[in-house]
Parts: structure tokens; sequence; C-alpha cells
């Protein structure tokens, strides 16, 4: 069981502006996700989502304001954040020379992690990844393969906070529902979820709330009801309205 | 679930990524190729290389013994004849030559030594070959020297840059491992590779401690073999993490190989000789004939140039005419204008071989611009192979030269009468009575080259360390500064 304190802010950005040689791509950002929470950024092109992600995992450092992951400042705490953190790139690109098993293997051993071959077919068997491709090499992996593969990971490293690229486009709408089902799954287990998307039925179908994000600025909120989902077209709308590409 | 978690130290989480590189190798035909292909031209080239330098070794210890032999079987002459019959020196090549025969291949290794004359070295092997092999041969020292680097470049260049392209990189470095542990992996598993380089170089290396070779000698050659193979390991990882895509890291480190194995080393030569110009062959020739004509002919007792000799001599033995002297005055003659002649000639060859070696010091300082010129100027210095022991080759040949010639002047002045000397061709009888015994031709001072001591090699190749050392820490110094903005 994933171990989280509930009550604050797993992830929090307070006036957080980053500029990308010397262009500012956030300016003064705010949104807070809480635990067992799932969250999405929607935006068009360069509206800033990817950007959001790196600075969450330390990749890009702020020129001012605060992000905090765990309740600790991201470039503080490298170290913890990158522990508790399970990224998931847009393509969900791992090594093609080697097999799932391997893959996984891999990136647990240098997590400092150590699983059986048990054990991680529970976690494979979780993200109904084929007994048959577990052991092929991932050369010949669709996008949702790789995807389950990553999720299997981290779940495997137990990280309490997943940071989602993207994670739909691409996928088969099949696909999509086993993905989305994923999600929510994990969000009921403890974890706080963060993805970032351009597709505002995809997030409307599995967020809690959705923050609407222009030009690296939030601008708008939606929240889910008790029980239901968020409107599509009142999101919709909005990210039309303001301009959104 | 039950998480295990074990505490692995930096380094193990090194070796995991180096084990990794290493199966990325071995399932690429690329990469396996490169390895399969460098490791038989090393192994070949050595096994090549150390059979014709032991037939050379071999054949030139006969030859000096042959030579040896055929000047004291000459049988009864006369002792000026035996002057101009000469004799060759054979240069034995040092145990390590089998691995790099560095200027040995260029310079010759046998010398004829008559009177009144410094010959040449010949019998370089560039010189006696084919059109082909003047190109160059395959030597061991050329390939970890010049194709070494290029193996390293193929199965590494994409080592850091192709988890970027294929964006496993931030997926990797998102999980806390850290740049270093990434480049410092990398690294190891090139490292690895170049101890297979080296395997056949140092196990051939080894061999030549049964050839009289020593161990701080072959220590030291193969040393800086690995630290030349490190400065490319660091490059190969440096344009990989500094580049983001695999074809810019490629042609970065093909140019640059370019660059500092195949421009470098020339620009370095081409400044050397415009730096320290040498006067030509000609020009040096017509020079030292000027200056020998001062001396006069050693040949002609009535030189006028010997008149201050034959005063002296006939003052010394009180007698009136050469005739009365004790000794064979054109055999006086002979060994006092060798000497003088030698005095000449060695000035020449001195200036000649002190300029060579100041344009070989200004082409070593390009080692600070290219680790190609360090390790060629490293390897050849402890090898026992360099210009500074062609040099000692040339100095001790012409020493067995200049005894032999003045024992023969000797046994001219102490054995021969003038008499029978000035009557020597008259007839047959004269002819006869002018030779001197065959016994006489025990001239021969035993000739055995030996390279420099390996201190004084291992000392001469210090700057070559230090310059090898250099570029290490620069590489070391810009991977980190590289490491540290890796995403």
């Amino acid at each position: 069981m994933i171990e989280i304190d509930q009550a604050k802010a797993v992830i929090e950005a307070s006036s957080l502006c980053v500029n990308i040689k010397n262009n500012p791509i956030l300016k003064s950002l705010n949104f807070r996700v809480k635990a067992g929470e799932i969250y999405a950024l929607l935006g068009g092109n360069g509206a800033g989502k990817s950007t959001t992600l790196k600075t969450l995992l330390g990749f890009n450092a702020p020129s001012s304001g605060s992000v905090k992951v765990d309740g600790k400042e991201v470039l503080e705490a490298l170290n913890h954040v990158r522990k508790k953190t399970a990224y998931l790139p847009e393509s969900a690109t791992l090594y093609t020379h080697l097999t799932a098993r391997e893959n996984v293997k891999y990136f647990l051993s240098l997590a400092d992690i150590e699983k059986t071959d048990a054990e991680i077919d529970q976690a494979f068997d979780r993200v109904a990844l084929q007994t048959k491709a577990r052991d092929r090499h991932m050369q010949t992996y669709s996008k949702g393969m790789r995807q389950k593969t990553a999720i299997a990971l981290a779940l495997l490293r137990e990280a309490p906070i997943f940071l989602l690229d993207e994670p739909t486009s691409g996928l088969d709408p099949v696909a999509i529902d086993e993905f989305n089902q994923l999600v929510r799954e994990l969000a009921s287990g403890g974890a706080t979820i963060l993805m970032v998307t351009h597709d505002v039925y995809g997030a409307c179908q599995v967020a809690d709330r959705i923050g609407l994000l222009r030009d690296g600025e939030l601008v708008g909120e939606f929240s889910a009801p008790q029980d239901g989902q968020i409107e599509t077209e009142e999101v919709h709308a909005a990210f039309a309205q303001r301009g959104a590409a | 679930m039950s998480e295990n978690s074990s505490s692995t130290t930096p380094f193990a989480k090194i070796i995991i990524v180096a084990k990794d590189e290493w199966r990325y190798w071995l399932r690429s035909k690329l990469a396996i190729s490169v390895l399969a292909i460098g490791l038989l031209l090393t192994l070949s080239s050595v096994i090549v290389t150390a059979i014709n330098t032991m037939e050379l070794s071999h054949t030139r210890h006969e030859l000096q013994n042959d030579a040896d032999q055929t000047f004291v079987d000459q049988p009864d002459r006369h002792p000026h004849r035996m002057v101009h019959y000469g004799h060759y020196a054979f240069r034995a090549p040092s145990p390590l030559s089998v691995l790099d025969p560095g200027v040995d291949a260029y310079t010759g290794n046998s010398i004829f030594l008559e009177g009144h004359r410094q010959n040449s070295a010949m019998f370089a092997d560039q010189k006696q070959g084919t059109a082909l092999t003047q190109l160059g041969s395959l030597t061991p020292a050329f390939i970890v020297q010049t194709l070494a680097p290029l193996l390293l470049i193929l199965i590494g260049y994409s080592s850091v840059s192709r988890e970027r392209e294929s964006q496993t990189l931030t997926y990797l470095l998102s999980q806390g491992t850290s740049g270093f542990t990434l480049i410092a992996g990398k690294g190891l598993a090139l490292m690895s590779v170049i101890g297979l380089i080296l395997v056949p170089l140092t196990i051939s290396a080894l061999f030549s401690l049964h050839e009289g070779e020593s161990v701080a000698a072959i220590l030291g050659f193969i040393l800086g073999y690995a630290l030349y193979l490190t400065v490319w390991a660091l490059l190969v990882l440096l344009f990989s993490s500094a580049l983001s895509k695999n074809s810019e890291s490629f042609t970065a480190l093909a140019l640059t190989w370019i660059l500092l194995c195949v421009v470098m080393p020339r620009v370095a030569s081409s400044t050397a000789i415009t730096t320290v110009p040498a006067a030509g062959k000609l020009e040096t020739d017509f020079a030292v004939i000027a200056e020998l004509r001062k001396l006069g002919d050693g040949h002609n007792a009535n030189d006028p140039a010997f008149a201050q000799i034959k005063a002296s001599l006939l003052e010394k033995y009180n007698v009136d005419s050469i005739e009365q002297l004790p000794v064979n005055y054109r055999g006086v003659i002979a060994m006092t204008s060798e000497a003088k002649l030698t005095e000449v000639l060695n000035e020449f060859a001195e200036q000649r071989m002190q300029t060579v070696l100041a344009q070989t010091i200004v082409s070593r300082d390009f080692g600070w611009l290219s680790p190609m010129v360090a390790i060629r100027s490293l390897s050849m210095l402890t090898a026992g192979t360099s210009i500074e022991t062609h040099h000692k080759f040339l100095r001790e040949a012409e020493d067995l030269r200049f005894n032999f010639v003045q024992g023969l002047n000797k046994v001219h002045a102490e054995r021969l009468t003038y008499q029978d000397d000035m009557n020597r061709n008259k007839d047959l009888d004269s002819s006869n009575k002018a030779r001197v015994a065959a016994k006489n031709w025990q001239v021969l001072d035993d000739f055995a080259f030996a390279v420099d001591k390996p201190s004084l090699r291992l000392q001469r190749s210090a700057p070559a360390f230090l310059q090898l050392l250099a570029w290490i820490a620069v590489l070391i110094i810009a991977i980190r500064w590289v490491g540290k903005r890796l995403v």
C-alpha cells in the first residue's frame, strides 16, 4: 500500500516561472495536486505542459517561484523526488534491445530494488501485459504495450506519484479504456497522478480535476462532481474560448 | 507486493550500466563485428610483426657474425686494402620493436664501415619493400594508435546520445540514476574494450622479456597505450554526452579522429621542419668536401698538408729522411689523416643529428594538441625505436669504424716497412712483400648494439606521459561539466 499523507498537497507549484534559453515558458503557474487525486493539465502545443513535468522532475530550474513534490522543493531533494516519482514520457520508450522483463529488471537494479520473477509477473498481470510478450524484445512492442511495461515498472518501484506525458496519444480506443482503468486503480490505491494532455475528452473521462494551461499560465480549473465526470462540453468550450491551439 | 531494497553502492550501479552496454553490443551485429575485427587485427598484426622481427633479429645476428668472420678470414693483404674492404655493422632490433618498429623502418639497420667515409645506414624496410609496403605496414603500434580509436568510436559514439535520441535518458534520469553513473558505466564498458584491445599487446610485450626487455619498459609501454586509449574513450563519451543525436556524435568524432590522427601528426612534422631548418644533403656534402680538402689527401704522403707532421717525425726520431723512420710514414699519415677527417665528419654528423633531434622535439610538443603525437613519441621512446636510439647506433657504429680503421692504419705503420710499401706496385714479388699477415685482421671490436637503459627511455618519455595525463584530466573535467547538464 502506498504510504502518503492525504491531507497535504503532494504536487504544488506556486508562482512558478521557468525560462528556457531566456524565453519565459511558465509564467507564475499555480496548482496543487492532492494525494490520491488525478489531475490533468490540459493545454495545446507550446502551452508549457512538458516543461511543467520536466520542472517537477528537476530537469528545469525555476527562475522564480516554488515547485514542491511530496512537500519538498524539487531541486533541494532531487533524489527523494525522483525516487517517489514514476514518469511516463509520451513515447514511453524503453530499451529495444531488451525484453520487457529485462527492462524492468535493469531499471529496478539501478533503483536499488530487488524483485523476484514472480513479483515482476504479478506486476505484468496487473497491467495486463500478455504473458507471451514479456520475454520478447521490445522492438516489436506497440505503444500501449510499452506503456504497460513502464507502469508495471512504476508499480514495482512502488512510486506514489505518477507524472504522465500525453499518456493516451497514439493508443487505440480499447487501449485507452484499459489505460484509464489502470490509472483509476492506481489513484484509488492512493497514488497521486498528474497527467498532461491536449485530449479534452480523455482528460474529462479520467481526471478528478483539470487545469487549463495556456501560454505558461493556469487560466481555469474544473473539478469533477461527487461520483461523476467533468463536463466535456464545458471544458471544451473553455479550451476553445481561451484560444489554446 | 514486497519491496526488497538492497544498498547498491554507486560503483555497483556503474557496473550495472556497463554490463547493459555490453549486452547491447553483444546483441548488436555492428558492435560485435567491430569488436571481432579489432581483436583479429590486433592479434594478427602482433603475430605477423613478431615473426618478422624475430626473423630480422636472427638475420641481423647472423649477418653480423658473417661479416665479422668474412673480415678476419681475409688473406694476407696490404692493410690499406682492408681499410677499403670495409666491414658491416648491423643493429639488432630492440625487443619491443616487435610491437613498434618506430624509426627503424625508415632509418635503416646496417652500415657499411670503411676508411675515410661515414656511410648512411641502409636496408630500411620502407625502402626495401614494394610500393605497397612503402605506404606503411600493419604493425601493432599502427593498429592501436590509428585503428583502435576508430573501433572505440564505432562502438561508443552512440553510447549516451542513443539514450537521448530514444528518450530513455530522461526516463533513466527521472528514476534517480545520476548522469555521472550513466556516463561512468558507459565509460567502464569502453574501458573493458580497451582492456581487450590491450590483451594481445600485453602478451606480446611480455614475450619480449625473453629477449631481454625490462619489466619497467614493458609496463611503461602498456601503460602509455592504456592512457592513450583512455583519452579516446573519454573523447567518445564527451561527444556522445554533449551532442543530442547519434549522427552528430559520429560526425564530430570522425572529424576529431581525422584531425588528431591524420592532420595533427603531419602539421607537427611540417612545423618541425619549418621551425628547425636543416641543410640539404647536397649542401652538406659540399660543405664536408670543402672542409676535408683543407686536411690534405691521406693517400698522398707528400701532400703539403702533412709537411709539419713529417718534420716533427724526423725530429722525434732524429733521422734525415722518412725512409730512415722506424715506422712506415705512409701508415702514420693514414692514421693522422683518418683522425682529423673523422673529427670533421663527426662534427657534421653531430650537427645533423642535433638538428634532427631538435625537429623531433618540436614535433613531440604537438602531443599537447594531439594524443596521437604523444603516444607515437611515448611508444617509440619506451620501445627503444626512437631517433635517439638510431643516433646511438650511428655513434657506436662510427666508433667501431674509427677503431678498426685506425687498428689497420697502426698495422700499416708498424708491420709494413716504408720501402716495401713504396715498391708495392713494382712487380708481383714486391706486391707480395707489401702484404701483412692475415692474423693482423683481428682488429674488430665485438659489436653488439643495445638500446638505452629502460630508466633513460622512460625518463625521455615522461613528457609524453604528462601530455596524455593532461588530456585525460581536461576531458574528465569536460565530461563532469557535461554530465551535470545531462538531460
